[in-house]
């Protein structure tokens, strides 16, 4: 092997190139690219008889050449000249046209690109671009037949072309094949072979689930004497749970899923349930136009349903930067960006991001367009929800029932509840609260440790960017009160925050260590807090407050010590180790609170007092990049100078519903009022600490990333350069022009824009998905480049076809499951993919379609043929993401930013499929890396497949992978049979699904025995590779050899691919 | 180089083509020009002789060491001498430079901050060098000092980002894996690309900042470390033996090739060479990271022990990497974020670094190896004229000037380039932002920016961006 090394050692990229550099430096050789594009299987050769099409020919030529100065982008236009747009290209400036139809050496055009003079000659030498002599010759000749124009195929809406004839009449199974074999028939080719039976059940069965057929599927199929056993397989995978997963992958990929924020805190984040919502779509088969707009907008649709809302959380997969100096405005800019990338690469299939800063090149979407397109997207806030499954939200209505039963027996144990709570009431309604006023904040930056505090309109200020997790936040402010008797201070709920807040820790709850408050006269300075006289503070209520209970877990430190959270009396006892809390259980933790704290002794306000606040919060944990921060999120402080201060903190609710007549009042005021009002009776003590502790019952959920959309809208603006420091002019809602109009009454809004996406009469939207769901069954898309259907993407090989599938897939109700079956029921994707050397030569991307295609399976996948062919493949659906062994080292400075936490599953959590394993960005997860898994950091609609040494050693070596050969040799004993040869066979079919030939059985046979030899002779030690642990009842040697075997069979190149 | 301009190898058939295009410039390039140019016509062409790696012009240097010291290290407690500065410390400054600025965590209306250490002029050629760096300030006449840097981002990823990749969003290819895709690799056992993390922390980029983005994974950086496997899942499993491997790797290269036979697909071929290369690798690593034979001067001159993870160990088989061929190798010490503690960090972070810093360039120029390497030396961006927190011990980001080094590879020995102004706050004269210094870095390894393009998804993009760049001339030799 060693020998021939080099010819295909240099094929290693990066790797290994062992000839000289400096040598080759002198060699230079173009190879014009478009020669192929004109000439190659794109479109066949141009003859003199066929019309030149300006889209498919004539466009990539100045497009790639001349639109940059003489394009859509009028900031960048040279000389006044279009040539994108036909009557600029016509037009006669002085008696000259750049293109005077059916007279070439009248049009300026071909003066230009063929002048001899560097002067006159275009494109100008310093672009480094020239057109070739057989572009040129295009030109002329196109311009000679009359330089017609047509419009970007892609921009036009897809019409189903007539089914074209072929010579060939048996071998089409349905319309893709006459599409397919036209083309191969004017190429002068032959379709390839059908598959055999085994191969096409491995490769549908990878196709559409990810997995590999179990033994006794392939027995089945294989015996399976119907006609319609590849039809009865196909309706089986899809109807699989599997199939739902494999295909929730590809969209992650687009959408750039990934477990945490990104940037250098890169903080874990709960998105799953998004994901599960993903593989459900795809199981239900929802038609993919509803797909789309309950990504988009799910949160606007009538009476939105959880699921509907958590589809939104498509587009927050867009990365978070926490890190300590940043602008959240910025941030959020570049995530609406993001999603505006998305959006463009996932849906349109145009690569919309260029107009970001600027007015796209080669595609008519201006700088403004980009804007207008983006305040759909404008108006939403970051919100992260509470998320139940099914189990949890029976729970939490079992607890509710449970509650109202009790309440119920109260009313009809005590017939006088009604008098002792009205009784009640006129007391509560008589007192009074006092006039607060707000106190607007100046933060002092050396002590807030790079949280950022946003400003609201009701003089409150929302905690956003980097959150400490220990600190002692101080802000001053002043007011035009004589006294202050009393601070009020509001913790309020935001959609930005987590759960929504008020606080900012994971539960979107808060704990507020030690409230303080100094004055100083104006122009003391806040570093010299010290020197600030303190104001006593006698006494606190506050409307919520929690039993007294230890700090829970998930705020850590290093060295723990006693920290303990509660009442409201724990913010003001000069205590660190106490705390208020807002988080009084799952159920009412996510609310409104407010505290009051009395002053000892009303303080007198000189003219020019300044007043100093210091909201200690220390009960976070250490580890600011992991989620630890138990901080105020929103809140607001106002104070008044009244004498008569209320004795309890009344809940908001309850005093809104306390201020309506009776009459006025709705069934859950009412009951509202009810359970307040059993608080604060005596003898209903008992009945309130059961149903607080019924409460604690309520499970917590998990959250999802979502967008709410705002009442209040934000004005969009340009954003000169993309700059979100330089807005230019407002912008309103809108979309490009050369697509499809957007109709909607009054202004339209990001559910218009969702609806405007799959529109039927989009012109790119169902190519774009079509062309993606072609890639993953061909290697390669009909056009290579499924991000970018635009002017400077690949012109599709079968035009009509795309055309074709588009319109059918749309007609099926936009049903990918039928797409599915339409593709996978053709002979051009039954053919074998093997390759004669004539084809390699001829069309070594397979992009004639003349046979299937053969390649390495992806990442998540090589994982899950190793765990499936072992046994050891957990095939549950759905649910967190796991953390599968990984090596420490990886989620540890220095290798990590910040230390991570990679909680390890030992059980069988760790054999989930690779789509379940959590995926930190800045450390993806190694091996699903190196087989080329992206890392969510942009989003991919076509994955790199390399082949590499990185991924020959995760195969040989990594301890999953030789966990599952271990597990595979465990297998093969117990069910490979008793003899050698039936155990190689056995084993080499749970890998290759297929029986190994004669010749391959030889070879793993000698393999065997001298695994064996060396065992028995005592060179390979069971203890040391099995471990001290043993294989059960199995013979150790034997278990050793057989894993030996085993770790082979799974590193064949066959094992990992599809063909 | 992929950019409409395809060399290939005078090797062969089309067969051997497509497998290299895979490989060099992977499916992720303009899969349009690719596929016809391999499919069609030109395929004929195939058989003219074209290199594989093939430069723009000759180059002047052929390798990278790259000391990204993450986190921003403070210009001017280290290189930028700003005597006013000193003679301003403690006043506001002039709210003309403010307009507009923004800091990350200050408000820019700070006093300012003079140099917490002194300065004095070294070798022939004079620079100024603080007194952090007494090992540095031997070197000075074989190293070209850059004043002038700018860059736009001021908070730590996204500035590492950009430095690493000319971009700040995610998903661009680093500087590294352009070279490897540009250049490849001269040595068969070793990826063109290696990194290494020392200090504090990893850098904030996290793997981005070493990633190939949208080049074919190979061209990723490959994380090599000094404690356990230097490369993950380098050693077998264990009391799997070589004889093993060795038996593995042949029954498997038996049955790929017969597979190979049977379907006709080259990409079983680059497999089997793959798993070739990774058992070399098995043994070529370990014997690169075994500073056992490195002679003990040598190890006292950077200040490293065989044994002991550092900044200084890193260096040394940086040095070995260089001798092997490898392309680029990048060494991250993130532990420069000063906000606070300024003084007695920055003492620890050059006692950690100087030392090796200035051993690595004597060294290298020993073995007549600094000629055709260039050491790169620097931060994200550099730190505020003005104070940060009480204590006048810390500073804040600042992206408007700060200064890196670099030393070989046909950059100018013994030249100061550039200048801040008085208060070091904006770039006086000669302004090299990133994308020059990218530029310029291109430049010297045979590389015209504006051309060194890869197509994806229907775009040429570039290391440099779509900004215009230049290359800054005087820095050459």
């Amino acid at each position: 092997m060693l020998q021939d090394a080099p010819e295909s050692v240099r094929l290693m990229g990066g790797w290994a190139l062992d000839w000289p550099t400096r040598l080759l430096t002198h060699m230079t050789l173009r190879v014009r690219l478009i020669a192929g594009l004109l000439t190659g299987f794109g479109f066949g050769q141009a003859s003199a008889d066929d019309p030149i099409s300006y889209d498919r020919q004539i466009r990539p030529i100045l497009s790639k050449n001349c639109f940059a100065c003489h394009g859509p982008d009028a900031e960048a236009r040279k000389a006044d000249l279009r040539l994108d747009v036909h009557g600029a290209a016509i037009s006669v400036h002085d008696g000259h046209a750049a293109i005077v139809p059916g007279k070439p050496d009248e049009s300026d055009l071909v003066h230009r690109i063929t002048s001899a003079d560097p002067e006159n000659r275009m494109p100008p030498p310093e672009s480094e671009k020239t057109l070739s002599e057989e572009e040129i010759t295009l030109v002329r000749e196109w311009i000679l037949q009359g330089a017609e124009w047509s419009s970007h195929w892609a921009f036009t809406p897809p019409q189903r072309p007539a089914k074209p004839q072929t010579l060939g009449t048996d071998w089409a199974r349905n319309p893709i094949d006459a599409f397919v074999l036209s083309r191969l028939e004017k190429e002068g080719l032959q379709p390839s072979l059908p598959a055999d039976r085994e191969t096409l059940l491995r490769r549908v069965s990878l196709d559409l689930t990810g997995l590999l057929p179990p033994l006794e599927v392939v027995d089945a199929v294989l015996a399976d004497p119907s006609d319609h056993w590849y039809e009865n397989l196909i309706d089986r995978l899809l109807a699989s749970p599997h199939y739902g997963e494999r295909w929730a992958r590809h969209w992650m990929d687009a959408a750039q899923y990934a477990d945490s924020d990104g940037f250098e805190k890169d903080k874990p984040r709960q998105v799953w349930a998004w994901r599960d919502w993903v593989i459900k779509a795809f199981n239900e088969d929802l038609p993919f136009d509803q797909f789309i707009v309950e990504q988009v907008a799910g949160d606007m649709l009538p009476d939105a349903t959880q699921d509907q809302i958590v589809a939104t959380g498509f587009l927050r997969n867009s990365m978070i930067n926490e890190e300590g100096g940043i602008d959240p405005e910025q941030f959020r800019m570049e995530a609406l960006f993001n999603r505006m990338e998305i959006v463009g690469r996932a849906v349109l299939g145009v690569t919309v991001q260029c107009a970001q800063c600027h007015t796209h090149k080669y595609d008519p979407i201006t700088h403004t367009d980009y804007f207008r397109m983006l305040a759909f997207l404008n108006n939403s806030a970051e919100a992260c929800d509470t998320v139940y499954s099914q189990t949890e939200q029976e729970q939490r209505a079992k607890v509710v029932a449970l509650i109202d039963e009790i309440e119920a027996d109260v009313k009809k144990s005590d017939p006088d509840w009604r008098e002792e709570m009205a009784a009640w009431e006129a007391i509560a309604r008589t007192s009074t609260e006092p006039a607060w006023k707000t106190v607007s904040l100046t933060f002092d930056d050396s002590s807030v440790g790079g949280q950022k505090h946003l400003p609201r309109e009701d003089g409150s200020y929302v905690a956003q960017g980097y959150a400490p997790t220990q600190f002692h936040p101080k802000m001053t402010g002043k007011t035009d009160l004589q006294k202050v008797t009393a601070v009020r201070l509001d913790l309020l709920s935001d959609a930005n925050l987590p759960r929504g807040g008020p606080g900012r820790s994971i539960y979107g709850a808060c704990a507020l260590s030690e409230f303080e408050m100094r004055v100083a006269p104006e122009g003391t300075s806040i570093a010299e807090y010290d020197k600030w006289t303190p104001v006593k503070i006698a006494s606190a209520i506050a409307d919520v407050n929690p039993r007294e209970r230890t700090l829970g877990s998930e705020f850590p430190l290093k060295e723990e010590r006693k920290r303990v959270t509660g009442s409201i009396e724990m913010a003001i006892d000069g205590k660190h180790e106490t705390a208020w809390t807002t988080d009084i259980d799952p159920a009412r933790r996510n609310q409104a609170r407010y505290a009051i704290f009395r002053l000892a002794e009303p303080l007198t306000i000189e003219p020019g007092t300044v007043i100093a606040f210091r909201l200690s919060q220390l009960h976070g944990g250490w580890n600011s990049d992991d989620n630890q921060n138990n901080n105020l999120g929103r809140f607001r402080i106002s104070l008044t100078d009244a004498d008569a201060l209320p004795e309890v903190a009344i809940p908001a609710p309850v005093r809104a519903a306390l201020a309506l007549d009776q009459a006025a009042r709705t069934e859950p005021d009412n009951r509202t009022l009810f359970s307040y009002w059993r608080t604060t009776e005596q003898s209903l003590e008992e009945v309130s600490a059961r149903i607080d502790a019924l409460w604690q019952a309520v499970p917590s959920g998990a959250t999802q990333l979502v967008l709410h959309e705002r009442e209040t809208p934000r004005t969009t603006h340009r954003l000169d350069r993309g700059d979100f420091l330089h807005p230019a002019e407002e912008v309103q809602p809108g979309v490009p022009a050369f697509l499809n109009p957007l109709v909607a009454e009054g202004t339209p809004d990001r559910l218009d824009f969702a609806r405007w996406l799959v529109s039927r009469e989009s012109p790119t939207t169902a190519r774009a998905y079509v062309n993606r769901v072609w890639q993953h069954y061909f290697g390669e898309g009909l056009t290579a480049t499924t991000s970018d259907l635009g002017t400077q993407g690949e012109p599709p090989s079968h035009p009509d076809l795309l055309d074709w599938l588009s319109v059918e897939f749309m007609d099926s109700g936009w049903s990918i499951k039928q797409l599915h079956r339409l593709i996978l029921t053709s002979a051009t994707y039954k053919q074998a993919s093997t390759i004669s050397a004539d084809l390699l030569e001829r069309d070594p991307y397979n992009r004639m379609l003349a046979r299937a295609t053969r390649y390495r399976v992806e990442g998540e996948t090589v994982r899950d043929i190793a765990l499936a062919a072992s046994g050891l493949l957990n095939t549950t659906v759905g649910g967190p993401s796991v953390y599968p062994p990984a090596p420490e080292f990886l989620f540890q400075p220095p290798a990590s930013y910040g230390p991570k936490i990679w909680a390890t599953d030992h059980g069988a959590n760790q054999y989930r499929r690779g789509l379940y394993t959590f995926r930190f960005r800045s450390v993806p997860y190694p091996a699903l890396q190196a087989f080329d898994a992206p890392a969510g950091d942009a989003p991919c609609t076509r994955r790199v497949r390399s082949n590499t040494p990185i991924q020959a050693l995760t195969l040989l070596n990594e301890p999953l992978f030789f966990d599952c050969a271990r597990g595979l040799a465990e297998t093969v004993l117990d069910e490979g049979g008793q003899t050698d040869r039936s155990r190689i066979e056995y084993a080499f079919r749970r890998c290759a699904t297929r029986r190994p030939v004669e010749s391959e059985v030889a070879v793993l046979e000698q393999f065997l025995a001298k695994q064996r030899a060396r065992i028995a002779a005592g060179e390979l030690s069971p203890d040391a590779i099995l471990g001290a642990e043993s294989g059960g009842a199995r013979d150790r040697g034997e278990l050793v050899a057989w894993t030996l075997v085993a770790r082979t069979l799974l590193n064949l190149d066959e094992t990992i691919s599809r063909q | 180089m992929c950019n409409g301009e395809y060399p290939t190898a005078g090797l062969s058939g089309p067969a051997i083509a497509r497998r290299w295009f895979l490989q060099q410039c992977g499916v992720g390039l303009g899969a349009a020009a690719l596929g016809h140019l391999l499919g069609g016509a030109s395929v004929a062409r195939a058989s003219e002789p074209v290199a594989a790696k093939l430069t723009h012009f000759a180059p002047r240097a052929k390798q990278v060491i790259y000391l990204f010291m993450a986190g921003a290290p403070s210009q001017f407690e280290l290189f930028d001498y700003k005597p006013e500065l000193t003679k301003f410390d403690g006043t506001l400054p002039p709210p003309e430079l403010l307009k507009n600025y923004r800091a990350a965590f200050i408000d820019p209306n700070s006093r300012l901050l003079g140099s917490r250490f002194n300065f004095a002029q070294h070798g022939k050629s004079g620079a100024w060098v603080s007194e952090l760096l007494p090992h540095f300030a031997n070197i000075v006449d074989d190293v070209t000092i850059i004043k002038s840097m700018s860059t736009d981002a001021f908070n730590h990823a996204p500035a590492q980002i950009l430095m690493s990749t000319g971009s700040q969003q995610f998903g661009r290819p680093s500087v590294g894996s352009w070279l490897s895709y540009g250049l490849g690799s001269e040595n068969k056992d070793l990826p063109a690309f290696v990194v290494f993390s020392s200090g504090q922390k990893g850098p904030s980029g996290g793997s981005a900042v070493w990633s190939s983005g949208f080049l074919p994974t190979v061209h990723d950086g490959v994380m090599f470390r000094t404690s356990g496997d230097p490369v993950l899942y380098l050693s077998n499993p264990s009391g799997l033996d070589d004889t093993v491997q060795r038996d593995t790797l042949d029954t498997l290269g038996a049955l790929n090739t017969q597979r190979l036979e049977a379907t006709g697909d080259p990409e079983i071929a680059t497999r089997i060479n793959s798993f070739e290369l990774a058992f070399r690798m098995q043994s070529s690593a370990p014997e690169l990271m075994d500073l056992t034979n490195e002679p003990k001067h040598i190890m006292e001159m950077y200040g490293a022990e065989p044994n002991v993870p550092s900044f200084a160990k890193n260096c040394v088989l940086a040095r070995r990497m260089i001798e092997r061929g490898v392309r680029f190798v990048q060494l991250f010490h993130e532990a420069w974020d000063q906000h606070g503690n300024l003084r007695n960090d920055l003492k620890k972070n050059c006692g950690d670094t100087d030392k090796a810093c200035a051993a690595l360039v004597q060294d290298l120029k020993m073995r007549g190896l600094l000629d055709e390497t260039i050491v790169i030396w620097g931060g994200e961006f550099g730190r505020t004229p003005m104070v940060q927190g009480d204590g006048d011990d810390g500073r804040d980001h600042h992206p408007n000037a700060f200064t890196v080094w670099v030393a070989g590879g046909g950059f100018k020995p013994g030249l100061s380039y550039g200048e801040s102004d008085e208060l070091g706050f904006n770039v006086g004269r000669d302004k090299v932002h990133v994308r020059d210094f990218h530029a310029t870095l291109l430049h010297q390894l045979g590389f015209d920016h504006s051309r060194f393009t890869f197509r994806t998804q229907g775009l040429d993009a570039k290391l440099t961006g779509v900004e215009p760049a230049r290359v800054v001339r005087d820095l050459i030799a």
